[in-house]
């Protein structure tokens, strides 16, 4: 074996180095195969491994009024975070973060271990800190190891306006909206979304895209610094909004609805554009933005005010008597007769055993159709609904915009209800309702029910002659760099036909309405101003009557067209047209 | 003994010793790497340097010590091995891991050095038990030789050196020259152990012991005791099993399936396999490897050093340093062939087989083939009680290849 040089030595040597090739072949070949033939596939999980995406939130939208004011911007919200592994040898920093924020070294360490998501990730420990916190933070950083912050846009209603109901608020996204906009990748949990109002509306242009920025990380997950292998993506800051909203008109229209219940819609008839939108009660959107908590949240919910309710778009009213001129309208179209028509009102109709009342109880006497109109004769329409069916009065009141959704930017609008005899026959049974029911309806009681918008939009289409204007809260969006990204012009539509004569008419007794000598809205006369009317008054089967008063101006200067309800107002007359009145003045004097 | 000393020094025998250097500078530069960009308190690099130039002051010493001394002393230093293998098992009662004796700061490994004390008693049994490998209890003293460092090792607990000894008793007995019969004899219990996991494959296993017995030439009560062997430890392996440590288990059960399970113990190697593709052909050059900068790597500077080099140097770089490893556990077999005398062609054998064990296990562990066993890569790796170890080896077998060929 050590000396002989004979056949079976050479042939027990040659195993061996076989043997040892063998080995060391393997060895190779399998560094062959992880090194070049898997180079591709661990190349990539090496750079998943040690390079963190974390994205930078894309500034919101900022919104503003149409005269470029800001209703709505973002300011920064801090967030206080510990990070478990260094204040566990540095209790020091904990316990001086317990006398800044004033809180039990316990309760922080509650919420430690409550957000740990491992020894080395920040755990958030406090949100929404006042800035004078974070200027102690600060200060005392030195002894403070281990707790940083970090800094989130919330939103910030910097106006005097209140806008509450139309420009809604953004919260924290929640599973079903992840889902719902799970297209669009750019949501993630903890994100800020569109919640109410205009906010939730035009959330697509508002919210922007989020950017990320590539951190190095080791492999305990300590952030080590920026990555070298890949540029950060810059986030992309969500549009800016230009309302249509007018300051002026619209701190004047919140201001006389003051503590009262109700709302009060002014839009430009020739533009659709909502110039002042004023539901009350309201709420701080401050409050509800971002983080409520859920004591406020009851307490606003359970409130019998209802102000989360919003009334110019939500509330359902029986349009009462400001509905009449659509009436009116049908007879002058299809009477011959309509103008020279007279009936005599003795303060009330029989209809069988039943009398059906004027609001005058002494009556009217003997009126026509303008005169009706003027005083808001009940039994004169009345005897007129008789001549019409009420089909007919349901396809002209559609054809207004009534019973549907007016397509308003903001999201959960009602439609209210138009009855027409499918719906009158579904509710009350076939044959079981009669002249009765109709004689309600033409005076918009009962089963008739307007949202205070709508009723706004009806009387812009008889300033319109029966062009619709779609009523909108968005003039433009613009992108951060100042251009126009959409411009919201609605197409103009003409709804109603119905002669020049006809319309004139209309116009000429709804002027009457306040500026007649019997008028029901003299109190909303102006000084050289023609002002035109039509009061209401919805009957409260709960309460005090709701008052209504829905008119519009013919000036060129002041396209106006508007409705105001009040909740348990009373009559229109007594309280929702001085009201109005009052605004019109504030509208004139300015422009003196 | 000056004259001895320069005489020696005429005849040396470079290629060990170069190709030593060169795997030596390999892991220097590994570890250098590794402390480019973070100044670490322990400075693995200059005590790195510091092990590998006490290192070579010791090849010299293993170089130049005569053989017959070498050959005199190899009991009285087994039984000292023992006795400082007995030490921290002594010291540290009761503790989890009892590997080191501390100096200070620094520890000793006993185990590492006793790697070459046992390497020398057997090679000198087997010198002085030429003739006599005929009976197989002859077998029976070397084997004690080597199960009782075995056993004294896996109390500590130290699997992988554990598995060094066995294999390193193995290789000897075999290069020896015993007969076929006998080695399959030793070797059964394991493969019983192995095969009993799975009753089939126990079944067929001692089958084919019941058919090698019969035709071998043995005595009939030897051929009953070797099968009561096989039978009673394939019975109580599941026992065994349950006494190893959960973590010793694991890392025999991760080599199964290193990606099931990325966090536990097959996380190791999941992190070793992506630096070696990460590395690619070329690598990514000095100190530019994510996940070794980053510290993915776990155990970086000792036993994973090699991913160091492979996510850094590439595909070309650990070739290199497997061809080095190659030429160097050759030349060693070669002259271990060329030996004179069968005392130095054991040792030369031997150091061969323990480089190879610790390469093939090592480099098969991190690149995903063999379990995770804390076997070190030699001369590469840090940690200065086994880079001493294997200098001496390595001046012991340069001095065995040149006095073999002196004497000539």
């Amino acid at each position: 074996m050590l000396q002989g040089k004979n056949i079976v030595e050479v042939w027990r040597s040659l195993l061996v180095h076989g043997l040892l090739a063998f080995i060391f072949l393997i060895l190779m070949g399998r560094y062959y195969y992880l090194m070049i033939v898997l180079h591709e596939k661990y190349s990539e999980k090496a750079t998943a491994n040690h390079i963190r995406a974390v994205p930078v939130l894309a500034s919101r939208g900022i919104i503003y009024d149409t005269e470029y004011n800001i209703l709505v911007d973002n300011a920064p919200s801090y967030t206080i975070l510990v990070i478990p592994i260094e204040v566990k040898n540095k209790p020091e920093s904990l316990e001086r973060l317990s006398k800044i924020m004033e809180v039990s070294v316990e309760e922080i360490n509650r919420r430690i271990q409550k957000n740990r998501r491992g020894s080395f990730a920040p755990a958030k420990v406090f949100s929404r800190v006042p800035f004078e916190k974070i200027s102690h933070l600060q200060e005392h950083r030195l002894e403070l190891i281990g707790v940083t912050y970090s800094i989130e846009p919330i939103r910030k209603y910097v106006s005097d306006l209140d806008l509450t109901h139309s420009l809604g608020y953004t919260r924290e996204i929640n599973r079903d909206d992840l889902d719902r906009y799970s297209s669009d990748l750019d949501y993630q949990p903890g994100d800020q979304v569109g919640w109410k109002g205009i906010e939730k509306f035009y959330e697509a242009e508002l919210h922007g895209q989020r950017g990320f920025r590539y951190l190095e990380v080791n492999a305990f997950g300590q952030e080590i610094g920026e990555s070298d292998d890949r540029a950060p993506i810059n986030p992309k800051p969500g549009h800016d909004l230009l309302l249509t909203i007018d300051p002026f008109l619209q701190s004047i229209a919140e201001k006389a609805l003051a503590d009262s219940s109700g709302a009060l819609v002014i839009l430009n008839h020739q533009t659709g554009e909502i110039l002042a939108y004023a539901s009350r009660p309201g709420y701080d959107l401050e409050k509800l933005s971002g983080r409520i908590s859920s004591k406020d949240w009851n307490a606003l919910r359970e409130d019998p005010r209802k102000p989360l309710y919003d009334r110019g778009i939500q509330g359902l009213y029986p349009a009462g008597s400001t509905l009449k001129p659509l009436a009116a309208l049908y007879s002058l179209e299809n009477h011959s007769n309509a103008k020279e028509r007279r009936y005599i009102c003795r303060g009330g109709y029989r209809l069988g055993n039943r009398t059906f009342g004027c609001w005058k109880k002494s009556g009217h006497g003997k009126v026509n159709l303008h005169e009706a109109i003027e005083q808001s004769c009940n039994v004169f329409f009345y005897n007129l609904i008789q001549d019409i069916g009420l089909e007919d009065w349901a396809h002209m009141a559609r054809s207004f915009g009534l019973g549907q959704l007016s397509g308003i930017d903001i999201p959960g609008e009602n439609k209210g209800l138009v009855p027409d005899t499918r719906y009158m026959n579904r509710k009350y049974g076939v044959n079981n309702w009669t002249r009765g029911n109709l004689l309600n309806i033409v005076v918009g009681q009962g089963d008739v029910l307007a949202t205070p918008l709508q009723l706004a939009q009806f009387a812009g289409m008889i300033a319109t002659k029966g062009v619709l204007q779609r009523p909108h809260f968005v003039n433009r969006v613009i992108s951060k760099s100042g251009v126009i990204v959409e411009e919201i012009n609605p197409k103009s539509e003409t709804k109603v036909n119905a002669s020049n004569a006809s319309w004139n008419f209309i116009q000429e007794a709804m002027w009457a309405v306040v500026n007649g000598p019997h008028g029901t809205a003299k109190s909303a006369r102006q000084k050289d101003w023609e002002i035109y009317g039509k009061t209401g008054t919805a009957q409260n089967p709960h309460g005090e009557d709701h008052a209504w008063f829905i008119g519009f101006s013919l000036d060129e200067r002041y396209p106006y067209s508007w409705a105001l309800l009040l909740e348990n107002g009373g009559g229109g007359g007594g309280k929702a047209a001085p009201l109005v009145g009052k605004v019109l003045r504030q509208i004139a004097r300015k422009d003196l | 003994m000056r004259k001895y000393v320069i005489g020696r020094l005429k005849e040396f025998e470079m290629s060990t010793l170069v190709l030593v250097l060169f795997l030596s500078a390999s892991g220097l530069l590994a570890i250098y790497s590794i402390e480019v960009h973070h100044t670490s308190s322990s400075n693995y690099l200059l005590r790195q340097s510091v092990w590998v130039t006490l290192g070579l002051g010791l090849f010299f010493v293993g170089y130049l010590a005569p053989r017959k001394v070498i050959h005199n002393l190899s009991y009285i230093a087994y039984a000292a091995g023992i006795l400082l293998l007995l030490i921290p098992i002594g010291i540290n009662r009761g503790a989890g891991v009892n590997r080191w004796i501390s100096f200070g700061s620094y520890g000793v490994q006993p185990s590492e050095f006793m790697k070459i004390l046992l390497l020398i008693a057997l090679a000198r049994y087997f010198a002085d038990h030429k003739r006599s490998l005929s009976a197989i209890r002859e077998l029976m003293t070397p084997f004690a030789m080597t199960m009782v460092p075995t056993a004294l090792v896996l109390m500590q607990p130290d699997l992988g050196t554990a598995l060094v000894y066995f294999g390193t008793f193995i290789v000897v007995i075999f290069w020896a020259g015993i007969r076929p019969l006998y080695f399959f004899l030793l070797l059964a219990p394991v493969i019983s152990m192995l095969a009993a996991f799975q009753t089939l494959s126990f079944f067929l296993w001692m089958g084919l012991i019941i058919v090698i017995l019969y035709f071998g030439n043995l005595p009939f009560w030897t051929k009953i005791f070797n099968f009561s062997i096989n039978v009673g430890l394939g019975g109580i392996t599941n026992l065994l099993w349950a006494l190893l440590k959960p973590y010793q288990q694991q890392r025999i059960l991760s080599l199964i399936d290193s990606e099931s399970d990325p966090l536990g113990a097959g996380y190791q190697v999941s992190q070793s396999l992506t630096a070696f593709g990460a590395g690619g052909p070329f690598g990514k050059g000095l100190g530019e490897g994510t996940q070794t900068q980053l510290k993915f790597l776990p155990e970086q500077h000792t036993d994973f050093i090699m991913t160091v080099i492979g996510e850094e140097f590439g595909f070309i770089g650990v070739m290199i340093v497997i061809t080095l490893f190659y030429l160097l556990i050759a030349r060693l077999v070669n002259q271990a062939y060329s030996s004179k005398y069968r005392f130095d062609s054991v040792i030369l054998i031997g150091f061969a087989s323990v480089l190879l064990f610790h390469v093939f296990v090592n480099l098969g562990m991190i690149a995903g083939i063999m379990p995770v066993t804390g076997i070190p890569l030699p001369y590469i790796s840090y940690g200065g009680s086994f880079m001493v170890t294997t200098m001496i080896f390595a001046g012991l077998s340069t001095n065995m290849a040149t006095s073999g060929r002196a004497a000539r």
